[in-house]
């Protein structure tokens, strides 16, 4: 559909004089500018160093590499799903409809795993959620593409339609589910368990994608600006709709471990995971208005949440107070970015 | 006149925004029941002396009597109470209200029960209002649902039920059909007769004819002359208006121009333009001039496809194309930087390199993944060659002074070669000195075989950069003079609707 584009060759030839003499000086940076500007970038790594190092001192049992396997663990499925929410952030949208996505893709694998395991049936049980998050990230992107209805409304309707969906599907739990089913979610590779695996390859594939490809510029130019965006030519709709697509193929993938991991697949599964998902990469200092966010700082989001989460349990600190706790570290994640933009670094 | 003393008596009022001085020392007498025309070009200071005395800028220098006492007008709020009102040249209508709700907005009528307003008292006095001024609209009707032409009709409305001694009218006719300005002009007359002040801006000449009693030319940030209009005639208001020196050189490179590069042949979209037809050839810069309205910008979307034409042919080198979004155009080497920078241009965010290579990705990327080096580059070739002064590729674009961010954009469209390029207002809101680089760009673009359309608001820039120009006027081409007979009289006088000329072409 496109007509080949000739390479960029050097026919405009503006002469040396042009090059010469402005009045338009750069500015330059003061020492404390970039000290601001480079805490403003590397800030979260701080954070999370701060983090990891208190609780080490407070507790020896934080101390192990046990434990940083199981906040990895614990991360795992948020951090998939943060992935796929970073990619709708990114473009000024939002999907909330990712926990009840991820209940229906795991009623349905477990459905399968609880069968014999013929290859017919193993081949569904770990194909089907991720098809299925596909399906259910395709219906999101339709309506908000081409429809052109605001994704928070469409992904609260789906939010909704979907957790209505499984529940009326079937109520009650699944647990019997056939033993090979567990490689997914509890098996390791050498000592990293399977899960972080999966969630450190689909970070590095998702950080190639919107660092060196075509498409991931996109991503951010239409978030940034979406008429610049229209102006330079590229389908927004289309763009828009994809980022949908693969948020729902991280819900099915996050829906396989999470399944796995608790051999039981339930209609109850995921609630809240949306709002997980969207604070590891508001903490991560994506930014709700679009155009601005990062991969590898959803990442860390995500790891402080759990770092904290993790942390705050050996302390023996109860549920209610781990949760004010957390609403607190949000907002001011955020609140701190903003000023340190506002005042210009 | 002279023999009633003014009712607003502004002294050595002046007003810069950052460095630029917008008015300068301008005085200005309004007396009991006239209607005071002030006229100018774009940009001459005519709005902003007028938002001076409506409360809107706290930080003016100079002096304003009311009545013969000294005032401070430091807030709208202020001024209303001293019975100043100003109708926007910017609808600020809620659209979601109705007209009554509108006209009313913030001093609504209170009902006995406090904390509930009066709506039925509201309705009537709206269908009063309305009754009185002509306008045939129901104070029930949504202002959503309105013409534009309907809306401007409803901010008048809401200036007179200030029942002010002065009412400002910035640029009221901008969307109304000839017919409804003749209504306005009664009304306005209507109002005068009741002892109200009326100042009435406006850039068209004829209706400042029909309807005012004395004139004020601004120039500049300055006052030029007032006079009564009986003392003005068309050729002398034009010439206060731009009776200017072109003392800013404008670089000339280039040499005779090529074959016809761009054709547009009855070019029309309803409510925006009709029948326009013009060509650019490859080596020329076309000037495209227009006041506020003219459709100017709507043909240059229209080009590319931003918002299609209805009907009409554009031609690239002879072959007619379908331009139905700014994909075709960008396929068939149309380019254009847009009038607003930042709604329709940069994206602010993200980084000088991005901004810049955006438009030439396809070229620089293999199976998908961007050349990271090549990329590099090609932004710097053209961050040299168009000296954007950057500390580095990865800085935000928004940190970019203006001059810089609009070489970013010309940048961005030269990195993959155009065949015609469209400037929007390349100017707009940056200083002299980086004014004086884009002019010498687009120079230098044109003398290596780009053709191009330059629109601007700026009569110089129009007549020192182009080698043609097309004045349009109501939405279609009003005339067309080459560079050599050009003068900003000549160009003022069609734009701004004198005797219409047409040279066949």
């Amino acid at each position: 559909m496109q007509v080949k584009e000739p390479e960029p060759p050097s026919t405009i030839h503006l002469s040396a004089a042009l090059t010469a003499e402005t009045t338009l000086g750069p500015r330059i940076p003061s020492f404390r500018s970039a000290l601001v500007t480079t805490l403003r970038d590397y800030g979260i790594y701080f954070a999370l160093a701060l983090l990891v190092a208190y609780f080490a001192v407070a507790l020896p049992q934080f101390r192990t590499p046990e434990s940083a396997l199981l906040v990895l663990l614990q991360v795992s499925v948020i951090g998939i799903i943060a992935i796929g929410m970073t990619f709708t952030i990114l473009t000024a949208g939002i999907d909330l409809s990712v926990g009840s996505l991820l209940a229906v893709a795991g009623m349905f694998s477990g459905v399968f795993a609880q069968k014999d395991p013929s290859a017919a049936n193993v081949f569904l049980a770990f194909m089907l959620p991720v098809l299925i998050g596909l399906a259910g990230g395709a219906i999101n992107g339709v309506i908000i593409a081409w429809a052109g209805v605001n994704p928070l409304i469409v992904t609260l309707g789906t939010l909704t339609a979907y957790r209505g969906f499984v529940v009326w599907y079937r109520v009650n739990p699944i647990y019997d589910l056939q033993s090979y089913y567990r490689v997914v979610g509890q098996g390791a590779v050498g000592p990293l368990p399977i899960p972080a695996v999966i969630l450190l390859l689909m970070a590095g594939m998702a950080w190639v994608v919107l660092n060196y490809t075509r498409y991931g510029r996109y991503v951010y130019v239409v978030g940034g600006n979406p008429e610049a965006a229209r102006a330079a030519g590229i389908n927004v709709p289309l763009l828009k709709f994809s980022v949908y697509l693969i948020s729902g193929f991280c819900v099915g993938v996050a829906a396989l471990i999470f399944t796995s991991r608790l051999m039981a697949a339930q209609a109850i599964s995921g609630q809240g995971f949306e709002l997980q998902a969207i604070a590891a990469a508001v903490v991560g200092g994506a930014s709700l208005f679009g155009g601005r966010g990062k991969i590898t700082n959803t990442i860390v989001g995500a790891l402080i949440m759990g770092v904290l989460f993790t942390g705050l349990v050996m302390l023996n600190v109860p549920a209610p107070i781990q949760q004010m706790v957390i609403g607190v570290i949000i907002i001011t994640a955020v609140w701190l970015d903003a000023v340190l933009r506002q005042k210009g670094y | 006149m002279s023999d009633h003393a003014p009712i607003v008596r502004m002294r050595a009022i002046s007003k810069a925004f950052g460095s630029t001085v917008a008015v300068n020392g301008v005085d200005l007498d309004l007396m009991p029941g006239e209607i005071h025309g002030v006229v100018g070009e774009n940009g001459a200071g005519k709005s902003t002396l007028m938002r001076v005395l409506s409360g809107f800028y706290a930080d003016y220098v100079g002096e304003i009597a009311l009545d013969g006492r000294a005032v401070r007008i430091l807030h709208p709020g202020q001024a209303r109470t001293l019975g100043i009102g100003l109708v926007h040249q910017e609808l600020s209508l809620v659209p979601e209200l109705t007209v009554a709700d509108n006209i009313f907005l913030g001093r609504e009528p209170l009902a006995r029960v406090p904390g509930f307003l009066n709506l039925t008292a509201a309705r009537i006095q709206a269908r009063t209002l309305c009754r009185e001024l002509g306008i045939a609209l129901r104070p029930e009707a949504k202002v959503a649902r309105l013409s534009i032409a309907e809306r401007q009709l409803v901010e008048v409305a809401k200036g007179v039920a200030l029942n002010p001694r002065v009412l400002i009218l910035d640029e009221p006719t901008s969307s109304l059909t000839h017919q409804e300005i003749g209504r306005l002009g009664h009304i306005i007359r209507g109002l005068a007769s009741r002892g109200v002040t009326i100042v009435y801006i406006s850039h068209k000449l004829d209706e400042v004819f029909a309807v005012a009693d004395r004139v004020t030319v601004l120039r500049d940030g300055r006052r030029v002359a007032t006079a009564p209009i009986s003392e003005w005639t068309e050729a002398t208001l034009v010439q206060a208006m731009v009776g200017r020196d072109l003392s800013s050189l404008f670089p000339r490179s280039r040499g005779a121009r090529g074959g016809v590069r761009l054709e547009v042949r009855h070019l029309g979209r309803k409510g925006a333009f009709r029948n326009v037809s013009f060509a650019v050839c490859s080596g020329e810069i076309l000037g495209l001039y227009g006041l506020i309205g003219s459709g100017r910008t709507a043909l240059a979307e229209a080009l590319f496809g931003l918002t299609p034409a209805h009907e009409g042919d554009i031609l690239l080198d002879g072959a007619r194309m379908s331009i139905r979004s700014p994909l075709d155009a960008i396929t068939h080497g149309i380019a254009m930087t847009p009038e607003d920078r930042r709604l329709r241009g940069l994206v602010p965010m993200l980084p000088v390199r991005t901004n810049l290579s955006l438009r030439a990705l396809r070229a620089l990327s293999r199976v998908g993944f961007i050349r990271g080096l090549r990329e590099r580059t090609e932004v710097e070739r053209i961050i040299q060659a168009l000296a954007i002064h950057t500390r580095s590729q990865t800085v935000e674009v928004s940190t970019l002074s203006g001059g810089n961010q609009q070489k970013v954009l010309i940048g961005r469209w030269l990195m993959v070669p155009p065949r015609v390029l469209i400037l929007d207002e390349p100017t707009r809101g940056i200083d002299v000195g980086a004014k004086a680089e884009v002019h010498a760009i687009i120079d230098r673009l044109a003398r290596d075989g780009l053709a191009v359309l330059l629109i601007s608001s700026e009569l110089p820039e129009i007549l020192g950069m182009s080698d043609r120009i097309v004045v349009m006027r109501d939405g279609t081409v009003a005339g067309e003079v080459t560079r050599q007979e050009a003068s900003e009289e000549r160009i003022m006088t069609i734009a701004a609707g004198g005797a219409a000329e047409r040279t066949a072409s």
